[in-house]
């Protein structure tokens, strides 16, 4: 229904559009020349789009080519697909894909929900001051490092002089060599991002839920509304455009998460959960040289990617009439 | 409003996603293909000192180890500018990320003048020869290189280990014809032995029942059960487990054309897929598990590892001098390589002559490619290499007989010793020899390597080089080989893998065309013998 009556509109507004199109474009300009100073300032950025995201494009050439440094992206010989066909031949194929989106997916059933709920605890609790102060507390991991935080989960797991085994220890168990268990890495992985990035990413729903109207939780109070129903049927209801909004964002990240991290815990006995297509590109092609074929693998992890991010907003803009365009 | 903020949202998000493949690639400048070099040979003279009249200064990149110090406050450098009249500019990339710094160098074109304690590879050799970016050598080294020259007169397997199959030299060697320090000696634990009343291990199940007693009594006399029976570095991914490297020979395991080969009746066996190899990692599946292996075998860094040779509880580690436990050297004697279940007794672990492959290479941009080579070619004779890797005499050596030693005085400042030499953390292009040995090969350390000469396999075939084709194809398969070899033997050994799965791993390797691997390498040992 919904869908019909936005098809309507927008075949309603073409026609109008086509119709006054040319005096529509005078008053752009006129619109343009009279604050000129604003889209002077537009320059910078769309400039530095241009140098650093659309520049850089041109290299993907590489992907199907035998790139050699001396001859140029250019000159160098055209392989069509050979590199695509080397990485799907590849016995390391399936485990990077496999470990990428696992690990993405389990990241963001797990991981994207809490902030959420942490918002909503931060928006609830009636002392303003203990609020800000669990607030401060949860997002200050956020400024840490990558090498600091794999640093701190190495001296916390470490089997020989870690806390966490002394525990185990005292309580009976076998110390765990967390780090070097292939079972234990998602956990690790997924749990230290959490912690680490909960409450910096519960700040944007915190300001969500700052702007819905206060009538409405008064209106519910009076309706005899329990704090639970309240949260349930006023605040998350308030903040679920943000929430699509952020769920998008987060798929368009999907395939690229935690690379310098994964990297820092990788090793030989936890490799078979934690070769992802990001840590190979890296060993492969920076490490080894090979540019080619590194390019095509990262031309393929973006396509997926891109991929993903249209159904995704396709998918939301159908379910909650939200979505990125 | 709304909509527009939602397009650019978008924007932002989609284009880095797409430019995450092409972040690597970033160059287009093609800066001087021709790889003559244009003239300015004129500047130097034919023999003697200085090199040049006119002062000329020349770009190296370097790798820095942690245990040097800048290379522009290293007398040897100082000096060296001093008689040569040539200023040396150095840009130092430190050991770790130095591979990647690199590989960008050559990939962005924007090269040095040369490249010293370069670690170039085989392939990275052969192939940035062959697209030009690196000068072929060889007839530098026969105009300019009299030492080297020499050398390579000398040890003809030095000019077939760095000559490609179209005859061309890309990069010069470290050359090290001290035998001691070609090998990690196998240091065991004497004064334990002693105390316990064990006799010398002489073959592996020996080896066991020792680790067995560091491990239940108490050799330190601490009360604890703190000893660690045996442990070995961590080794760099993608460089093979040093583990696995120092334990092979006992199980008639060699390493031949610097892989993990054996060579019988002519015949190239790699032999990653062998039941020996499956005894091997069985055997030293068993030291883990029993912990005679250190739990730390695989995440140990490389401090961590020299903190334990110098700390006294270890049994028994590997290592080439005896450097890094010197304040308790007594405790410490050479062991011969054990004889495995078959009776084989195996030194495999062995460098050839020319050890540091790729140690100095000159590029395309050099303006004074003569100079250049006759700039390095000094560290290849005694008393360039004794200025390397002593410095200054009087102020860090003296002569004692006409051979250098480091100074007492100059001993006793703790670290400053790999400060003033660009030798310390391996890897520099210069000769190692007799001569030069008073601090790495010390009688200890020759009374080590004493015991592991007669082990030594009687010919040692260095690594072959392939034309760039070939060398393209053998990365291709070694990468994904080599890789998969390391993680299952790490698995294998640590447990984490059941020897059931034996089988699903040949079969793995054979998928991995490891045979066509090994018809690249009878090819080459073919026409090496030819």
């Amino acid at each position: 229904m919904k869908s019909a009556l936005d098809q309507a509109e927008a075949v309603q507004g073409a026609a109008a559009a086509a119709v006054r199109l040319t005096p529509r474009r005078g008053r752009l300009l006129r619109e343009m020349a009279k604050r000129y100073d604003l889209y002077l300032m537009l320059l910078l950025p769309i400039g530095w789009y241009l140098l650093f995201q659309y520049g850089p494009l041109y290299g993907l050439q590489i992907a199907f080519k035998n790139f050699s440094p001396a001859k140029g992206i250019l000159a160098s010989e055209w392989v069509g697909l050979d590199n695509f066909h080397r990485f799907f031949d590849s016995y390391y194929f399936n485990r990077l894909l496999w470990n990428t989106f696992t690990i993405n997916l389990f990241s963001m059933l797990v991981a994207f929900p809490i902030p959420i709920a942490l918002a909503l605890i931060c928006n609830e609790i009636p002392s303003r001051k203990f609020g800000k102060w669990l607030q401060n507390i949860t997002f200050i991991p956020h400024f840490m490092s990558v090498v600091v935080i794999v640093g701190i989960l190495n001296v916390f797991l470490s089997p020989e002089t870690g806390p966490i085994n002394a525990l185990i220890e005292a309580l009976g168990g076998q110390p765990i060599r967390f780090l070097e268990d292939a079972s234990w890495f998602k956990p690790i992985f997924i749990g230290s991002n959490i912690w680490q990035n909960m409450g910096w990413q519960s700040i944007i729903y915190i300001a969500a839920l700052s702007g819905v109207n206060p009538q409405l939780y008064e209106a519910a109070k009076m309706d005899g509304a329990s704090r639970l129903r309240r949260v349930w049927h006023v605040s998350l209801p308030g903040i679920v455009p943000v929430i699509v909004i952020m769920l998008i964002l987060d798929i368009g990240h999907f395939m690229d998460i935690g690379f310098e991290k994964i990297l820092l815990m990788q090793n030989n006995l936890n490799i078979e959960a934690s070769d992802v297509i990001s840590t190979f590109v890296y060993t492969t092609g920076i490490q080894k040289g090979e540019y080619s074929y590194t390019a095509a693998i990262g031309l393929f992890n973006s396509v997926i990617n891109l991929i993903l991010l249209l159904l995704v907003n396709r998918f939301a803009r159908k379910v909650s009439e939200t979505s990125l365009w | 409003m709304r909509k527009q903020w939602k397009k650019i949202a978008i924007g932002t998000m989609i284009v880095p996603a797409l430019a995450l493949a092409g972040c690597s690639s970033g160059n287009n400048g093609n800066n001087g293909n021709a790889s003559a070099s244009p003239s300015g040979s004129s500047v130097v003279s034919e023999t003697g000192f200085p090199l040049t009249e006119k002062p000329v200064t020349l770009k190296m990149f370097t790798r820095i180890a942690p245990a040097n110090g800048p290379f522009k406050d290293m007398p040897v450098f100082q000096d060296y500018e001093k008689m040569t009249n040539v200023h040396v500019d150095f840009t130092e990339a430190p050991t770790d990320g130095f591979q990647e710094k690199k590989n960008l160098l050559f990939a962005s074109n924007e090269l040095p003048d040369a490249l010293y304690r370069s670690g170039l590879t085989q392939l990275e050799a052969t192939r940035y020869g062959a697209s030009g970016q690196l000068i072929p050598l060889e007839d530098l080294i026969d105009k300019y290189a009299p030492n080297l020259k020499k050398l390579m007169d000398e040890y003809p397997e030095i000019r077939s280990g760095i000559t490609t199959p179209e005859g061309h030299i890309y990069a010069i060697p470290g050359i090290v014809t001290l035998g001691a320090a070609r090998t990690d000696k196998k240091w065991i634990n004497q004064a334990w032995l002693k105390k316990l009343g064990l006799q010398m291990p002489e073959t592996t199940d020996d080896l066991y029942n020792v680790l067995v007693a560091f491990r239940d009594k108490d050799p330190n006399g601490n009360g604890k059960q703190d000893e660690i029976p045996m442990t070995a570095r961590a080794g760099t991914p993608g460089q093979g487990l040093p583990i696995v490297n120092l334990m092979s020979g006992s199980f008639g395991l060699d390493q031949q054309l610097g892989y993990n080969i054996n060579i019988a009746d002519d015949k190239v066996e790699i032999w990653m897929g062998s039941d020996r190899n499956k005894e091997m990692l069985q055997y030293l599946n068993k030291l883990y598990k029993e912990k005679l292996l250190d739990p730390q075998l695989f995440s140990q860094t490389e401090a961590q590892y020299l903190a334990k040779q110098g700390s006294g509880a270890t049994g028994v580690f590997f290592d080439q001098t005896n450097n890094n436990f010197l304040p308790i050297q007594d405790q410490y004697t050479g062991m011969a390589p054990p004889a495995g279940p078959h009776g084989d007794r195996l030194q495999a672990q062995a460098s050839p002559i020319a050890r540091d492959f790729g140690a100095f290479a000159i590029t395309n941009v050099d303006k004074y490619p003569e100079l250049t080579m006759r700039w390095i070619d000094y560290f290849y004779s005694d008393e360039g290499s004794t200025m390397l890797r002593f410095g200054r005499e009087g102020e860090n050596y003296e002569l004692r007989d006409g051979v250098p030693y480091y100074t007492d005085k100059f001993l006793s400042v703790e670290g400053a010793q790999g400060k003033i030499t660009p030798y310390a953390g391996g890897g520099a292009p210069h000769l190692i020899d007799d001569h030069v040995a008073s601090f790495i090969n010390p009688p200890q350390v020759q009374e080590a390597q004493e015991k592991l000469d007669p082990y030594m396999p009687k010919v040692r075939y260095a690594a072959p080089m392939f034309d760039e084709a070939t060398a393209q194809k053998v990365n291709e398969l070694r990468n994904d080989i080599d890789k998969y070899y390391e993680e299952q033997s790490t698995k294998f050994i640590a447990g984490a893998l059941s020897f059931d799965k034996w089988d699903e791993f040949q079969k793995t390797l054979k998928k991995m065309n490891i045979d066509e691997l090994q018809k690249i390498y009878q090819d080459a040992y073919d026409t090496m013998k030819k």
